[in-house]
């Protein structure tokens, strides 16, 4: 079942174009990650598809209904973790979930939201002694509050530890595991990788690529290196390799049958090719071979 | 309604946590509208009914008013308001619960005042007391209405109380806080001071008080200003901080 779908979608801020027609699609249970460099569109699209803002045009229907129109709808089924939202700095960690229960409906008791989120251990310290991380982990306790359909999570791990870092992956799992749709958007690309079953980028409010994270990443360059055999140049290869750092390096579609065409090229030379890695496109260098630079 | 209810409730408790709010809010009115009345009756110099009046008139111009703008532009400028909207609520009830949570706490403040100043003898009783109370509910949401369409107006939070510091100073001036002040000015200014919600307030409670009956120039005067406010809400309320 398909949860989000976004076609064509624009959107201005006077004459600027933050986002060019966007369109894809997050299934229920499906963890989709949005990525793209500062000022790419990620923040507007999300705003969009949680209904903030209003498009200039093209389609957004989440759980089948328009953001806009049919906003309290949307939002009752949706959990929002927000890139920038405020709290009341004098409430603790508990009083500001237990406030936001009496704005949310069939809401999760208020320790469960804190223990989910990995603050438990915090539910009696005021807002303002929490660390970034910390509040970061009170903002998805929030979005978690409602039992969310479909969940959005603008950048949802920023100044966590690698702990928490690590504790929020394993939630995010667990939720889309239970059938909750999450988009996702993240300038930390492993967190993406780890999580996400799809991607899109976005570049200047463009989509650049997309589809399912496997297909994607095969589709980028992958490489070949080693250390460059002693008297060997790259002009001597038989494929295309550049030297960088003193190691060889060859960018091709099919890493794999690179690998064996310059083995069997070092063995019937009596060369040995050190340190020899062979691998698919990782998401950064995918990322940054479509244009972004996060 | 429960969700108005709910968001009432939240910020009625976040204000008696808040000093600063309570300091200006409730005791600035409490001190205004009781004390100095009071001193005025002990001194022999009590301005009578028009000077309680036009206490009351500058009383929840502070309290549902400015506190309401106080407020709104605070929670817009910290993102509260956006994330309030990022729950079930619907931008009715978030509104609506901000609005009567302030215009309970101003309401209860004149409350308070009136009676007080009527148990020490410094007011005569009203000759009709629920419709006194009921013009000071009424008063005191308009107000607070008023306050939230003013927002509009008000570019960042720290301006908020300077930017409705004049609605004070000038609803005292024509509804007689500081006393018969309009009698010295120009016909067209009293005319313009005669025109603004706090000093309709004014005239409708001395309606109230009196018994004369004249009740519909002023409602009629607070009704447009109230239509207006909820028109521009409606239209342009910004729940957000401006981009640019």
């Amino acid at each position: 079942m398909t949860a989000i779908t976004v076609r064509d979608l624009r959107k201005s801020y006077g004459g600027f174009e933050a986002v060019r027609g966007v369109s894809f699609d997050v299934a229920a249970g499906e963890i989709f990650a949005l990525l793209g460099r500062n000022g790419a569109g990620k923040t507007t699209t999300v705003e969009l598809l949680a209904g903030f803002q209003r498009p200039d045009g093209g389609q957004v229907r989440v759980l089948g209904h328009d953001p806009v129109k049919d906003r309290r709808r949307v939002r009752q089924a949706c959990g929002i973790l927000l890139q920038e939202a405020g709290f009341f700095p004098d409430l603790t960690a508990a009083q500001t979930v237990e406030a936001w229960r009496a704005f949310t409906p069939a809401a999760r008791p208020a320790g469960e939201a804190l223990e989910l989120a990995g603050l438990g251990e915090k539910a009696g310290t005021k807002v303002r002694q929490l660390s970034g991380g910390e509040k970061r982990r009170l903002d998805l306790a929030l979005a978690l509050l409602g039992r969310p359909e479909v969940l959005f999570l603008d950048e949802p791990t920023t100044g966590m530890d690698p702990a928490a870092r690590q504790a929020t992956w394993q939630v995010v799992r667990d939720l889309a595991a239970d059938g909750t749709a999450v988009l996702l958007t993240t300038h930390y690309l492993e967190e993406a990788q780890q999580l996400a079953r799809s991607l899109a980028i976005l570049d200047r409010g463009e989509l650049v690529t997309s589809g399912g994270m496997a297909e994607t990443l095969a589709g980028g360059s992958g490489r070949v290196s080693f250390e460059a055999p002693p008297g060997v140049g790259p002009e001597d290869l038989p494929l295309p390799v550049t030297l960088e750092g003193g190691r060889m390096l060859c960018r091709t579609q099919d890493p794999d049958l690179a690998a064996q065409e310059l083995v069997g090229w070092a063995a019937a030379r009596g060369l040995r090719l050190r340190g020899l890695e062979v691998r698919t496109a990782s998401l950064e260098e995918l990322f940054l071979e479509v244009g972004g630079d996060a | 309604m429960r969700e108005t209810v709910a968001v009432a409730r939240f910020g009625a408790r976040l204000l008696w946590r808040d000093k600063v709010a309570l300091s200006t809010s409730v005791a600035l009115s409490l001190g205004l509208g009781i004390f100095l009345p009071l001193m005025m009756h002990k001194l022999g110099v009590s301005g009578g009914l028009r000077v309680h009046l036009g206490l009351l008139a500058m009383i929840v111009t502070i309290s549902a008013f400015q506190q309401t703008v106080i407020t709104l532009t605070a929670r817009r400028d910290q993102l509260i308001l956006k994330r309030m909207r990022a729950t079930g609520l619907g931008d009715g009830a978030i509104l609506a619960g901000e609005i009567v949570n302030v215009a309970a706490q101003a309401l209860a403040v004149m409350l308070a005042i009136t009676a007080t100043l009527l148990l020490a003898g410094v007011i005569e009783p009203p000759a009709q007391p629920v419709l006194v109370v009921l013009i000071l509910a009424l008063g005191a949401l308009a107000l607070a209405v008023l306050g939230a369409a003013y927002t509009l107006a008000v570019p960042r939070a720290e301006l908020a109380a300077v930017l409705a510091m004049p609605f004070f100073l000038l609803g005292g001036v024509g509804a007689g806080g500081f006393g018969p002040l309009t009698e010295l000015l120009p016909g067209w200014i009293t005319q313009v001071l005669h025109w603004l919600p706090n000093v309709a307030f004014a005239d409708l409670l001395e309606q109230a008080h009196t018994g004369a009956g004249g009740y519909l120039p002023p409602l009629a005067r607070l009704a447009v200003f109230v239509a207006v406010a909820v028109l521009a809400i409606r239209l342009r309320f910004r729940w957000e901080p401006r981009r640019t």
